[in-house]
């Protein structure tokens, strides 16, 4: 079986096609950088994109994943060049733990593709689903109004 | 040139020339002394310990090898800060190590917002020693702290530093953001397997493709895979009887006789009418972080030589080694601890599970295993803050003041948890007061008589260290009294405890008056509209102080939602105003969280949750806009900032009150609840 992760196709050993996604990515991949937080789809650290929208990694079945592109946080980056939202989350500082970050991004980055201009009352709808238990979501609404160009 | 670029080059010759780098020793701080060390807290380490804080390579970098652990707090980004300010170099210039045990001596626990408290002047002193010795071109190749005196620059703050009190991001924040590997889940190793181990009494699931059933060598059973998809498909829960759990209910508690500790016994008078007679009461809460408990271990034996390596997310690296040894009978230098980046540590990370599942697995495997805790078992088979019952009794004299403040509580331990001590120690530390159940009983108010008494109750379900111990729950209930108090006064709440704090409190009262004017708090508004603002303060520790405003609107369905917070704190000299902003964020949401959804749900004596839906926690639409402001008198000394605004909690609910004129005395707030 065969995913396209981050552009690059990836072969799946055909007994792991009904496993969740995100472990896929995460223990065959190696791509970590997609976080287990609750595997119900309730905290959003496993967020990835499929076919550029925001889905929790450990509610797809890899098998349903195979024919769609999926990104991760690995792949958001273009080269050296940072996303913006990446180079927002560093300059805003947002991160206190880190580990619900890269699910948040990949939700923001969702966010901005569809609504490139988002206020905070669109931020914090298409943010719900994304948990942090330090409490940066300040932080977040401010990187995402950066990151879209807007005065954080 | 700079001055400084011409210290930087002159660093860089000197680490040059000395072909072994130069490494420099410093002792460990003393910490209080723990009777029984239910949670390990130490002691000071004997002096022939020292500590290597510092190494200068001989290529020039230097590193500062971490006595702390990372979980967000900004530690290793506060510590590179003061190193760099001592040596007046670039902050690139050092690189920060999360030391494994072996490359340090033990420290005590990563706990209780003690990090830069106890660390920052050990370690600018062997940085500036460092300096010292860099001046003088010094040939030594290990430099020992021994007192010696030493000019510190950074320890003053002012305009003169360079690093010490400016906003930096938390350390790695590019790997963060870029998803590289940071957490002991994303620790991997050829040939690793990855394993849970069943609950004890529990019976292995019927046989899955791929799962292989084990017997560990403690008795308990496991399963192992060679991928983690089918482990996460087993379920956690198990029919087992139901266990009593004891009423946490202070007014039986008071009827049964005399509560078991006193923090103050000034005879108060109990026959007399009281001014304000009122119940508070507190549930069970989780930590919630959201990276769940994870670890990895690998044996190695050569001939006769046994070695156990595992990878963890722990407050305490020293203590899994300890407990590790001990559980598989070698000696300590034979377990090697990685501490990775903690993901959410809140008190969470200060005991010993995962990692023995790790290592019991491995064991039988031959093979290196990863144990991911399930959100599941987070919940179940973690442990949690205890419930809290209080009973707060208040007389006041003409003026308002208090003449009388009685206040009664109990609740299920903190410090001397059942999840770390075994039942004989349990039986023992019922005669010790819980002092993480004490924390913040004790209130900043004068009163000419003042009872604080409690009894600490065993309970079912384990229970143990959270976000500011005791001084969420204890500062709600104290808080709430003191705004009935000024409402029965007839008085402003704020202006109410700027007259009655303590005098010796005068930074708490500066805290006060500065959110007043950054709110513009003249005095509280009046009930209607749907709008409430609320006030509450409160002292960490002794030493860090913080005052917060709140303000709520209550829908038409009686749902709070938060619009603004504000808070003041004085936390001594800031390091790093941005990190201990993000701490105060943190503590604000917490507080809130508090009062709008957190409790855990318990069934038959047992936690019944699995899944975030049974135990919300805040999220993005609850953030108020916040405004944060710190203070501190000249000459203050580095204090904790990551607990101090947990008060917050009743700023929240004395809204509430505000808004609705019904008094919150259970958390967490629901409309319908009685009051």
């Amino acid at each position: 079986m065969q995913i396209t992760v981050n552009g690059r196709p990836a072969e799946i050993p055909d007994p792991l096609a009904d496993d969740p996604l995100l472990w896929i990515l995460r223990e065959t991949l190696g791509l970590t950088g997609t976080k287990f937080g609750c595997g119900q789809g309730l905290c959003g650290a496993c967020t990835v994109h499929m076919d550029g929208v925001a889905v929790r990694s450990c509610q797809v079945r890899t098998a349903d994943a195979a024919g769609h592109e999926i990104a991760t946080i690995e792949g958001l980056a273009a080269g050296d060049a940072l996303h913006p939202l990446q180079q927002a989350w560093i300059a805003e500082s947002v991160p206190q733990c880190g580990y619900c970050q890269a699910g948040q991004i990949m939700a923001a980055a969702a966010l901005l593709r569809h609504t490139p201009q988002p206020d905070d009352a669109a931020i914090d709808a298409a943010m719900a689903g994304n948990l942090c238990r330090c409490g940066t979501y300040q932080r977040i609404r401010k990187a995402i109004h950066r990151a879209a160009g807007q005065q954080p | 040139m700079t001055a400084s670029a011409m210290s930087r080059r002159r660093l860089l010759a000197h680490a040059a020339r000395i072909a072994a780098g130069i490494t420099v020793f410093a002792a460990a701080p003393a910490c209080a002394f723990n009777p029984l060390p239910a949670l390990p807290t130490r002691g000071m380490p004997p002096a022939e310990a020292r500590i290597a804080w510092l190494r200068l390579l001989p290529d020039g970098r230097l590193q500062l090898l971490l006595p702390r652990q990372e979980m967000g707090q900004g530690i290793s980004i506060g510590l590179r800060q003061i190193v760099a300010e001592e040596l007046d170099c670039e902050l690139e210039r050092i690189e920060v190590v999360l030391p494994d045990t072996a490359s340090i001596v033990p420290v005590k626990s990563t706990v209780g917002s003690d990090s830069m408290k106890d660390f920052a002047e050990p370690v600018a002193r062997a940085a500036a020693l460092l300096r010292e010795h860099l001046k003088r071109g010094g040939a030594d190749t290990e430099i020992h702290d021994q007192g010696q005196p030493v000019i510190l620059r950074s320890l003053h703050g002012g305009e003169a530093c360079r690093h010490v009190g400016k906003s930096r991001p938390t350390e790695r924040i590019a790997d963060i953001v870029t998803g590289k590997p940071l957490y002991a889940g994303d620790t991997q190793l050829p040939g690793m397997l990855f394993g849970l181990v069943l609950p004890a009494g529990a019976e292995p699931p019927e046989p899955v493709p791929g799962l292989r059933r084990v017997e560990l060598s403690d008795g308990r059973r496991g399963l192992l895979s060679d991928h983690p998809g089918p482990l996460h498909a087993i379920s956690l829960e198990r029919p087992e009887a139901a266990r009593a759990m004891p009423d946490l209910d202070i007014d039986a508690a008071m009827r049964r006789g005399r509560l078991e500790h006193r923090l103050r016994g000034d005879a108060v008078d109990t026959e007399a009418g009281w001014t304000l007679d009122r119940r508070y009461d507190t549930p069970f809460a989780a930590h919630a972080q959201i990276e769940p408990r994870s670890a990895v271990a690998q044996w190695h034996q050569r001939g006769a030589d046994v070695q156990l390596e595992v990878w963890t997310g722990t407050q305490d690296a020293f203590f899994v080694r300890e407990t590790l040894a001990r559980q598989f009978g070698l000696s300590a230098d034979r377990v090697l601890v990685h501490p990775c980046r903690i993901g959410g540590g809140f008190g969470a990370r200060t005991i010993v599970r995962q990692e023995l599942e790790a290592a019991l697995l491995a064991e039988v495997a031959g093979r290196p295993v990863k144990v991911q805790w399930s959100r599941a078992a987070e919940f179940v088979n973690g442990f949690h803050r205890p419930p809290s019952s209080h009973r707060i009794r208040a007389r006041l004299d003409g003026d308002g003041r208090i003449t009388d403040w009685w206040h009664g509580f109990c609740s299920g331990h903190v410090i001397f948890t059942s999840a770390a001590m075994p039942p004989w120690m349990q039986m023992v530390t019922s005669l010790v007061k819980d002092p993480g159940v004490a924390r913040g009983a004790l209130p900043p108010y004068a009163a000419a008589r003042m009872r604080v008494e409690f009894s600490d109750i065993r309970l079912p379900v384990d229970t143990g260290p959270w976000r500011g111990l005791g001084a969420g729950p204890n500062g709600f209930a104290i808080e709430s009294a003191i705004d009935e108090l000024a409402a029965l006064a007839g008085q402003d709440p704020l202006q109410y405890r700027l007259a009655n704090l303590d005098p010796q409190h005068e930074r708490l009262k500066a805290c006060l008056r500065r959110v007043a004017d950054l709110a513009g708090w003249i005095r509280q508004p009046r009930m209607g509209g749907g709008f409430g603002r609320g006030v509450a303060c409160g002292i960490y520790k002794e030493s860090s102080f913080a005052a917060v405003i709140a303000d709520i609107g209550i829908a038409a369905d009686g749902a709070v939602n938060l619009r603004r917070m504000y808070c003041v704190q004085d936390s001594g000299l800031v390091i790093n105003p941005d990190q201990v902003r993000a701490q105060i964020e943190g503590n604000l949401l917490w507080g809130a969280g508090m009062v709008l959804t957190e409790r855990l749900p318990i069934e038959d004596g047992r936690v019944a949750a699995y899944t975030f839906a049974d135990y919300p926690i805040p999220t993005i639409d609850a953030m108020p806009a916040i405004d944060i402001e710190l203070i501190a008198p000249p000459g203050a000394a580095p204090a904790g900032a990551g607990e101090t605004g947990m008060v917050a909690v009743a700023a929240v609910t004395n809204a509430i009150a505000a808004a609705t004129g019904r008094r919150v005395s259970t958390l967490p707030y629901s409309p319908l609840s009685p009051t």
